[in-house]
């Protein structure tokens, strides 16, 4: 079902002043995805989805209790409504809780939704058939995603917070497979369709694929690598999650504690939250309504503050940084449009300057090994070379690192001037490539 | 919500569909969490919507939708069609699924106490008490009590007559305290991480958690891991505790035998597979301790049910036999790639979701050993318990995990205390290192809610049986 951006705001606003409470905020998605899925050189999925979702936050004093119904007419509404409010009847109360935030001046784009008409089905097999065509060309096997996504995110609140806004993005993902130990990576993620080319994405990943043959073990230990942005995406989004978040920054469980205002990385290095930026695709307010504005992180290597919703900003005696998550969430205000700035190397010239390193192009389930020193481990994939006197030399089969992030921050060698913006799962990251003087690699696929 | 299913099925075929099932499902949630002494959310919720799968031209199409009204449904189904149609311009044969009966059939999971009628306040009551008991201990310094509870009610129907509704229930709690202290964060949970047991059942398996009870001990244990040692580094005997082992069932079994993995559709998200389908029986997977089973029929898990979600009853199945690969797991379309009938593995995560290949109880099956007689038997290595971390390569190969809590064993007898240790190993190379597994009387169904597979994602509740298991020469104490 289409909804106009005004219809999704309407739903909002009947949803808040529905709730029997002192105050209330109403959260809407209204929410249309597509995918067209490949793998085996053939679309094997082809998926849509069509939803809309009212999540209410109902106050009563201080206590607060939420609800939700993807049924958005007037008697599940009121159903709803009356949920969250028999929730906040029986939560105690929270001296803390500061109130739902009021209303603040919004800078909304309008976006003229872009990509659903662009990207329809056949659109989107006609892509995925071009960058098929170039791993079958090469008698490769190609695996991927085109997809879109277009949503309608509507916050109001019983104190006048009105907005709404319209996203759309398009995301591309290539995997090309030489054989079963030897493949390549290429991707595109963002809003302007025009940076899709997609017999280019394909060829690109099939290329990386075919210089993957021949894979070579190499010694666990500590290396020089240049890392391609995808890989640098996924330390930001750990480190933005791990460290950023005024939750973890409250609670003492942040490196941030004890690094306010002090060096913590390279001084090269700054780190920066930015829903606004063109290059992302991000909204411009938070899921409380509230502004959202570029939020430094790490500021010439020095650790500037976390990011903040509106209960954190008054428990901190912070300003609130626009970063709320909905109501209820066991994580509190985290940045989910992380951007590094961009150095002055390209990424040729990063590997002409490396003697003897590793050239990674992605990483592949990082998790947690210590949340406060930030150090994660995770696996290389698609398209892992030795770097021997300036030049990719050897693939190399897939490694395992185990390494701090913050430690390895502080040991660049050169920032890309480039950058990408890779897809996270809930987040979007704008990356450069990043060399690295200090890597450990601790294990190797066996 | 049958005629919902009809209205899908006849639209499907009068817009050409060759092949259609549809599923309305119907949830409903409560999850209710208390953090360091804060009621930190009460939430309810509900969703409803149907999922349509086609096939057309010889390849898939699915859409779904939230709109139930007649021209809605009608819509989305002309529009799986439209999708199939599209993606029928890269097949190179058409799809083909292996037979299955015709069922009409209701099926429901036990659920002695419907939580839904327990009142908030009994809930948050219970939580509170756990809470604070956690937070007696002065260096814990964040604790979490939660639970969490959901139902479901959904109706399959195929162009092929079949016509089944099925419902359940599940519950899940927990309760961690985590000790800060000197630059680290030591989590100590129970029953296990990550929210806790879920379980296909009611209150009553909230209530048999005992979490008042058990939260002395973990804020106890929290508090002593900061100053425990830390974990030796080198290759040692590893005991792993049943939910530990759950998970490395999980990820070095479970998801390299799910068949599409193996056949490549999954390559460019979550990876592929060690294996092949000329493997199967011959392959030597571990050692002979080692035999796993999928098996959806077991009570109380939430890796079971009647039906999967292409309307294939609910089996029990080898996937590895005294270390030998026996059984992949299938669906309609990936059984034929074997030659067998499917075992009945797709799930879809909700009516929002294409069915997909997903674990259902997959389960390391019990050994013969007490685990005081494990110990025993150990002259030298650790015993780990409760998963804080994993991570494994694209083939399911090289994989690493960290742990809450570990003691060391010397001279056949549980020592000293161990932090956040950690092990990593390669699979084939370290089930083959299996030299024991803990009887019956150890051995339990660890439910696991959160695992990812799919694009777009989809969260599948799935669940593990595994005992205490003994495994020679591990690498322990990766960058410790």
């Amino acid at each position: 079902m289409n909804r106009s951006l005004d219809d999704v705001r309407c739903i909002a606003d009947r949803a808040a002043h529905a709730v029997p409470a002192d105050a209330a905020e109403a959260i809407v998605l209204s929410h249309y995805s597509a995918l067209t899925r490949f793998a085996g050189n053939r679309i094997h999925q082809n998926v849509a989805e069509s939803d809309a979702q009212v999540s209410i936050r109902a106050v009563l004093g201080s206590r607060t209790g939420v609800a939700s119904t993807n049924r958005l007419d007037e008697e599940s509404i009121a159903r709803c409504a009356k949920a969250a409010a028999d929730a906040a009847r029986h939560a105690p109360r929270d001296a803390d809780f500061p109130g739902l935030p009021h209303p603040k001046q919004l800078s909304i784009p309008t976006r003229a939704p872009l990509l659903l008409d662009a990207y329809g089905p056949q659109e989107r097999a006609e892509a995925a058939r071009e960058i098929l065509d170039q791993s079958a060309a090469r008698g490769l096997v190609a695996a991927g995603t085109v997809s879109v996504n277009d949503t309608i995110t509507a916050v109001a609140n019983t104190h006048g917070v009105d907005a709404a806004m319209h996203t759309d993005d398009l995301r591309v993902t290539v995997l090309s497979m030489n054989g079963p130990n030897a493949s390549g990576w290429a991707s595109y993620y963002g809003r302007d369709a025009r940076g899709f080319l997609p017999a280019q994405i394909g060829s690109h990943a099939a290329t990386i694929a075919e210089r993957s043959e021949g894979a070579v073990e190499l010694a666990p230990g500590t290396y020089t690598v240049v890392l391609a942005p995808e890989a640098v995406a996924d330390l930001l989004d750990f480190l933005g999650y791990l460290g950023f978040g005024a939750k973890a920054f409250a609670e003492g469980s942040s490196f941030l504690i004890d690094a306010l205002g002090s060096r913590v990385v390279d001084p090269r290095i700054s780190i920066y939250d930015d829903a606004l930026s063109p290059a992302t695709v991000g909204i411009s307010f938070d899921y409380e309504g509230q502004p959202r504005r570029r939020t430094p992180l790490i500021e010439g290597g020095i650790a500037v503050g976390p990011v903040t919703d509106s209960y954190f900003a008054a428990l901190l005696d912070r300003d609130n940084t626009g970063h709320a998550l909905p109501a209820p969430n066991p994580y509190g205000p985290l940045p989910l449009n992380l951007e590094m700035a961009a150095g002055d190397t390209s990424v040729e010239d990063m590997i002409a300057s490396v003697d003897h390193g590793v050239y990674v192009t992605r990483f592949h389930y990082v998790n947690v090994e210590d949340p406060m020193k930030v150090v994660l481990t995770g696996m290389t994939r698609d398209g892992t070379f030795m770097i021997e006197n300036g030049r990719l030399t050897k693939p190399v089969r897939n490694l395992r690192f185990t390494q701090g992030v913050l430690s390895a921050f502080s040991s660049v060698g050169a920032i890309g001037s480039q950058r990408q913006l890779c897809g996270a799962e809930e987040s979007a990251v704008l990356a450069p490539a990043l060399l690295l003087e200090r890597w450990a690699f601790t294990g190797q696929t066996g | 919500m049958k005629e919902h299913i009809a209205a899908a099925l006849d639209a499907a075929t009068l817009a050409g569909a060759t092949y259609a099932d549809a599923r309305v499902v119907e949830t409903r949630h409560e999850r209710l969490s208390v953090r360091t002494g804060h009621v930190e959310g009460i939430e309810t919720g509900e969703s409803l919507g149907i999922g349509i799968r086609t096939i057309a031209d010889g390849a898939w199409g699915f859409a779904a939708t939230s709109d139930l009204t007649p021209d809605g449904i009608a819509h989305t189904a002309r529009q799986a069609v439209a999708l199939a149609r599209a993606a029928a311009i890269t097949a190179s044969s058409p799809v083909s699924l292996t037979p299955v009966g015709r069922f009409t059939d209701t099926w429901s999971g036990a659920c002695a106490i419907d939580p839904f009628t327990v009142s908030l306040d009994d809930k948050l009551a219970l939580l509170l008490l756990a809470d604070d008991v956690l937070r007696a201990e002065d260096k814990v310094r964040v604790t979490t009590a939660s639970m969490g509870f959901i139902a479901v009610r959904k109706v399959f129907g195929s162009t092929e007559g079949s016509l089944i509704e099925q419902s359940y229930v599940e519950s899940q709690a927990g309760i961690a305290a985590f000790a800060i202290g000197d630059g680290e964060m030591l989590p100590r949970s129970y029953p296990n991480n990550l929210g806790g047991q879920a379980v296909q059942g009611g209150w009553e398996a909230i209530l048999a958690l005992d979490l008042p009870g058990n939260a002395p001990r973990v804020a106890e244990q929290a508090a002593a891991l900061l100053s425990a040692a830390p974990c030796p580094s080198g290759e040692t005997t590893v005991i792993i505790d049943g939910s530990q082992v759950a998970l490395q069932v999980h990820e070095s079994i479970g998801h390299p035998t799910e068949l599409d993995r193996v056949l490549g559709d999954e390559a460019a998200f979550a990876g592929t597979s060690w294996v092949g389908i000329p493997d199967l029986g011959t392959l030597r997977y571990g050692s002979e301790h080692v035999t796993v089973t999928s098996d959806a029929t077991i009570p109380g898990s939430i890796g079971s049910f009647g039906y999967d979600d292409e309307g294939v009853p609910a089996q029990r199945d080898r996937l590895i036999t005294n270390g030998i690969l026996t059984g992949f797991q299938t669906s309609r379309e990936s059984a034929r790639e074997i030659g067998r009938a499917s075992n009945g593995c797709m799930r879809a995560d909700g009516w929002q979701r294409q069915p997909l290949i997903r674990m259902t109880t997959v389960s390391l099956e019990p050994g013969d050993w007490s685990f005081d007689d494990l110990i025993a038997d150990t002259d030298d290595g650790i015993y780990i318990e409760t998963n804080n971390s994993w991570s494994i390569d694209d083939k399911r190969l090289n994989f690493q995990f960290g742990c809450e809590i570990g003691w060391e064993i010397k001279g056949g007898t549980l020592g000293r205390m161990i932090k956040s240790p950690n092990y990593t190993g390669v699979t084939p190379q370290f089930w083959g290192s299996c030299d024991a597994v803990c009887n019956r009387d150890h051995w339990q169904v660890w439910g696991i809610p959160n695992c990812g597979k799919g694009e777009p994602m989809q969260v599948a509740h799935v669940a593990h049986g595994a005992a205490p298991t003994r495994f020679r020469n591990v690498r322990v104490g990766v960058a410790r």
